[in-house]
């Protein structure tokens, strides 16, 4: 049980892979731009690192060295098309606003990363909440942006109005400019958190 | 046995390694690719069908939302020459046709955006509903707003893209920051008008 706390831990602070490990920007600057998409791509990034990572590291014994990245691919494809599948079925309005970033999760190198790293090394219940905790990181990282995000460049939040139309937004932080800057900050404030509590 | 000949049988049995070593590797990618693709085609075969009732139900809110009082849509089958305007869909209230509802595809300013729009028998725009766009948020994504898209309800064209106010009968007052996209709305709307005239001309609506 602690090593899941501790291991959850890891993915979502100490190791968090957009903060820490500054991977997998590419989608974290283009989604998060409202937090409806922020939630939907963190929880379909999330189901498909942990069924990549357990069946990985399921395959780790018979997949040859030479062609290993190959099978990573081909699994994490399967499961990228599946997810959109079923999102476009059942969520569709979702599915559509997400666009074309859903079957890139195929190329997010988060994925691929935990995969050469963690679950080919590891056994299956431990590579799948590796997963849950890279992916529950990566949504952590997503909420926070686009949450800072959505209220100061649209004055909403969830589609909701709060700032009153008074408000003037800052389209900059739509654009992908307020997206550097925010993650910037998020990772200074994140730096000085940990590094406190290291001393 | 000679020297040379143990050398040669060596160097035959390295290749012979090799190629088991391909073969093996072959073999392995495609047992892993084809239960993937097996999956896959499960997975498909069980949301086909709901996708393209997703489709089909959205299709037939946007028309719904471009003429609110028609209470059936039927696809008319014409061949259309036209690089925006893909479908013509004629609109029935208790059977008699009230207009029809035009699918546009205009070029905006981040990709193709799909437009419903709804044209009356004398052929006014009775509504418009962005189906789709990928244009920049909080700029030309404000296309989908009430406030620009219902300024194209009641007009007959050729319509106008003009900025700071609107003054006459046809002119569409642009999104300020999205002027691209404001003109590719109305190119796709006018399309649709053009088609519909088009279409009557020929004698293949009435």
């Amino acid at each position: 049980m602690n090593s899941f706390i501790k291991q959850l831990k890891n993915g979502i602070i100490t190791e968090n892979p957009n903060l820490v490990q500054l991977i997998g920007m590419c989608p974290t600057m283009a989604v998060s731009t409202s937090l409806v998409n922020g939630i939907g791509m963190g929880i379909a990034a999330t189901a498909v690192l942990i069924c990549s990572n357990a069946v990985i590291s399921l395959l780790r014994s018979i997949t040859p060295n030479k062609i290993r990245i190959a099978v990573y691919i081909v699994v994490i494809a399967g499961f990228v098309t599946m997810v959109d599948l079923l999102m476009q079925a059942y969520t569709p309005t979702l599915s559509k606003s997400l666009g074309l970033f859903i079957p890139l999760i195929v190329v997010n190198c988060i994925i691929l990363a935990r995969a050469e790293a963690y679950a080919s090394k590891n056994d299956v219940l431990h590579s799948a909440i590796d997963g849950l905790a890279m992916g529950l990181g990566f949504t952590f990282t997503l909420c926070i942006l686009s949450t800072v995000r959505e209220i100061l460049g649209n004055g909403t939040i969830l589609g909701f109005h709060i700032l009153g139309r008074a408000y003037q937004p800052a389209l900059i932080m739509i654009l992908p400019t307020g997206g550097f800057l925010t993650l910037g900050i998020v990772i200074a404030v994140m730096q000085k958190l940990t590094s406190k509590k290291g001393a | 046995m000679s020297r040379k000949k143990e050398k040669s049988n060596l160097i035959e049995n390295k290749k012979k390694t090799a190629d088991n070593e391909i073969i093996r590797l072959g073999v392995t990618l495609f047992a892993i690719t084809f239960v993937v693709a097996l999956l896959l085609g499960i997975t498909n075969m069980f949301t086909k069908d709901r996708i393209a009732a997703a489709k089909e139900q959205s299709a037939i809110d946007a028309m719904k939302l471009v003429q609110p009082e028609a209470d059936e849509f039927n696809p008319i089958d014409v061949k259309l020459d036209d690089a925006v305007v893909s479908s013509v869909n004629e609109a029935k209230k208790g059977g008699e046709v009230v207009g029809w509802c035009v699918k546009a595809s205009p070029n905006g300013y981040g990709g193709t955006i799909e437009l419903m729009v709804g044209i009356s028998k004398d052929k006014a725009v009775t509504g418009v509903s962005i189906i789709s766009l990928s244009e920049t948020p909080g700029l030309g994504a404000k296309a989908s707003e009430k406030s620009f898209i219902d300024q194209y309800v009641s007009k007959t064209g050729p319509l106008n893209v003009v900025k700071g106010s609107a003054a006459d009968q046809n002119d569409i007052l642009a999104i300020s920051g999205a002027t691209i996209t404001s003109k590719a709305v109305t190119s796709g709307v006018q399309a649709a008008l053009d088609c519909i005239t088009k279409l009557q001309d020929e004698g293949v609506l009435k």
